[in-house]
């Protein structure tokens, strides 16, 4: 579904993704840990399409399409959804009204009718009810005076919406209570299917308990330096990034 | 000056002599004399020009340019109110048709008992003391701080005092209802103008919501209303104004607001209309433990300039302001704000906020802003900020990462900026009206 190879980043000049190869299938769930600054958020701005980074080489391939080529707005019709890891708030648009014009402009993207009012209140409802959102949250405006962990389960909420091919989590959990963590992660498994793929970017193995990888990649300096079963991000949680840097040391 | 004679004549001055006796038959009694003392305030002035501090960025040529006439009553049918944007919303309604009371179109009977919506003259006598005791004395900087005051246009309008709408609130009362004060004109001599004038006063722990409303049947006008508000102890006022004459009108208001201890007091100034809208708002904070909200959305499109002035004087301590103004400007369109806040010098712990933020969405838009904090005590937080920018690239990237395109992204942005102020309305019938008609706006 996804296959990124070579890419290379930069913001303002400066190089953050170094050569970053990474191939994802249909129904696979991949976590991406590393360090601060290794380049985790940069490789999840990247492959939604935020203008502050420029791709200097490598290309991504998601689905037959050229993802680079494509505008924020088309990744997300083709079905690519980024869980973003601090949600913007958007005074005066409220949340019903967003996300309908989003659905609705997804839907014109693919040549479909725009979905009836009543038919997008009962979709709304329904994943309202499994993320655990009081109804109200609804007519207010996107993201205004939430907590921080009510707006990551408003962005699960939106992910469960939309039913993108490709879900991606930029630190989902960073500044969340276990039991946010919980309802999210219940979210997030819940959309779990063999025609989705989830990449979980993450610090902390914590998420990892409730969301099971099936893959584990540890970025680097922008790069994956390794790979491994869902039991590396144990010994990561365990010894800590120190290690592997220790075995890069040995290995150079 | 009029003497010379490359200066021309001021048309509101020349004619006064024949109008005078026609507007002593309106209101009450005692407004006569306020006139007389008022046309020679006006006369000192005359209409301002750009060298005048506080029209530095607006000109208002066109006073004296479109030789307006004074307005005389009109018809104007029920039929017509669908016109308006809040035409036909649920209230108790005082409407005026180029400055004359309009009784057809208005319904303010079966008031609750001791409340008093209306006109002065129909006001009964047990209220006259009150009228007079506040008429025309909130409507003033005499004594003020500020080296630049300019009362010119309350002038004008007390000398052209006609009839005016009264609404008194007595102690203890909630007016439950909205208060619908609605000005139309309706031009009938190419250019007409009126001078509407109210005052309301909310008695001790009284509580009201009041709308006035100015907008253009026909033809353009020039509007230049008065409107005067006291509030005594923890009464509190919700005060929304909505100005969306026709786009070759002149609009020039003055709303000044008396403040007792622990009053709230909001407004929501919301301009879509004009040529050339100005308007002064000037809360004078006089009780301790008082709140003051001044929210405000403005749209100028094409040649529209929209012009605001406002004026909080913290005069005791321990109160807090909140001040937002929003500006969308497009095509030509030019906005101004100045914000003075006066701190005095007893006013130890005034908690003073205040943000002014315009959007420009063409590159021959403009926007002057002036914020001017004078502080007098020490113990106070005061703060302001002003961004006139474009749209902010992270709500833009949001929604595009969320699959809307971004033409469309831009022009949600756009709405929610101004709706966002909009959102704060307590009256869900004028909040939901309001919107639809920004949206038709920007479209």
């Amino acid at each position: 579904m996804l296959t990124i190879s070579n890419l290379h980043a930069s913001v303002e000049e400066k190089e953050i993704l170094r050569g970053v190869n990474l191939t994802v299938k249909a129904g696979e769930v991949h976590a991406i840990m590393g360090p601060n600054g290794s380049g985790k958020s940069t490789l999840a701005s990247v492959l939604a399409g935020k203008s502050d980074y420029d791709v200097t080489e490598g290309s991504v391939d998601f689905d037959g399409k050229d993802l680079l080529e494509l505008d924020p707005e088309e990744r997300a019709a083709e079905g690519l959804f980024l869980a973003f890891q601090y949600p913007v708030e958007i005074p005066g648009v409220t949340n019903t009204y967003f996300l309908r014009s989003a659905v609705n402009s997804i839907r014109k993207y693919r040549g479909q009718v725009d979905i009836s009012a009543k038919d997008f209140m009962a979709l709304v409802k329904v994943k309202a009810a499994m993320m655990e959102l009081d109804p109200s949250m609804l007519s207010r405006s996107v993201n205004e005076g939430f907590s921080g962990g009510e707006k990551k389960r408003n962005e699960i909420f939106q992910m469960a919406v939309l039913e993108p091919k490709l879900c991606v989590l930029d630190e989902t959990d960073s500044g969340l209570d276990i039991d946010a963590l919980k309802v999210v992660a219940n979210g997030v498994n819940a959309l779990r299917s063999p025609e989705r793929a989830t990449l979980v970017i993450t610090h902390y193995q914590r998420l990892l308990d409730y969301i099971v990888p099936d893959f584990v990649h540890v970025l680097v300096d922008g790069r994956i330096v390794k790979s491994g079963g869902k039991e590396l991000a144990f010994e990561l949680e365990a010894k800590g990034y120190d290690f592997i840097k220790e075995e890069l040391a040995a290995k150079a | 000056m009029n003497s010379l004679l490359n200066t021309p004549t001021d048309p509101f001055v020349d004619g006064y002599a024949a109008i005078k006796p026609l507007l002593d038959i309106e209101g009450l009694p005692f407004f006569s004399s306020l006139r007389e003392q008022a046309i020679r305030s006006y006369q000192e002035f005359g209409i301002p020009t750009r060298r005048d501090e506080e029209f530095k960025y607006t000109s208002l040529r066109a006073l004296q340019e479109k030789k307006f006439k004074f307005g005389f009553g009109a018809n104007v049918d029920r039929e017509d109110l669908v016109n308006f944007t809040l035409g036909l919303i649920e209230a108790f309604t005082v409407s005026f048709v180029n400055g004359q009371y309009a009784p057809e179109l208005s319904s303010h009977d079966h008031l609750p008992k001791g409340t008093y919506v209306g006109t002065a003259s129909e006001a009964p006598t047990e209220l006259h003391g009150a009228i007079e005791a506040q008429f025309g004395k909130i409507a003033s900087l005499q004594g003020r701080l500020g080296s630049t005051n300019d009362e010119r246009f309350v002038a004008l309008n007390t000398a052209y005092l006609g009839e005016a709408a009264v609404v008194y609130i007595p102690k203890g009362k909630t007016f439950g209802q909205p208060i619908h004060l609605q000005y139309i004109t309706s031009d009938v001599s190419n250019g007409t103008y009126s001078t509407p004038r109210v005052l309301i006063i909310l008695e001790e722990n009284a509580e009201a919501k009041v709308i006035e409303s100015f907008v253009t049947l026909k033809g353009f006008g020039f509007t230049c209303p008065v409107t005067e508000v006291r509030l005594a102890a923890s009464a509190r006022l919700e005060h929304t104004r909505y100005q969306d004459e026709s786009l070759d009108s002149t609009h020039v208001s003055n709303t000044y607001i008396y403040q007792e201890t622990k009053s709230i007091y909001t407004s929501n100034n919301i301009n879509f209309g004009g040529e050339v809208a100005r308007n002064d708002i000037n809360a004078f904070v006089d009780g301790e433990y008082c709140e003051t909200w001044l929210n405000s959305a403005n749209v100028g499109l094409g040649n529209q300039v929209i012009d605001n002035h406002t004026r909080i004087d913290h005069a005791k301590p321990n109160c807090q302001s909140f001040e937002v103004y929003k500006t969308i400007l497009k095509d030509k369109a030019e906005g101004v704000f100045n914000g003075k806040i006066f701190v005095y010098e007893d006013a130890q712990k005034t908690d003073a906020k205040q943000t002014n933020q315009a959007i420009l969405l063409s590159p021959t838009a403009t926007m002057n802003t002036k914020p001017q904090l004078e502080i007098f005590a020490d113990d106070v937080k005061c703060t302001h900020g002003a961004t006139i920018g474009q749209l902010s690239e992270d709500a833009l990237f949001y929604l595009r990462a969320r699959g809307v395109e971004k033409s469309r992204a831009e022009s949600l942005l756009v709405y929610a900026f101004a709706a966002e102020v909009l959102e704060k309305i307590q009256v869900p019938a004028v909040k939901d009206a309001l919107e639809a008609r920004l949206f038709d706006k920007l479209a």
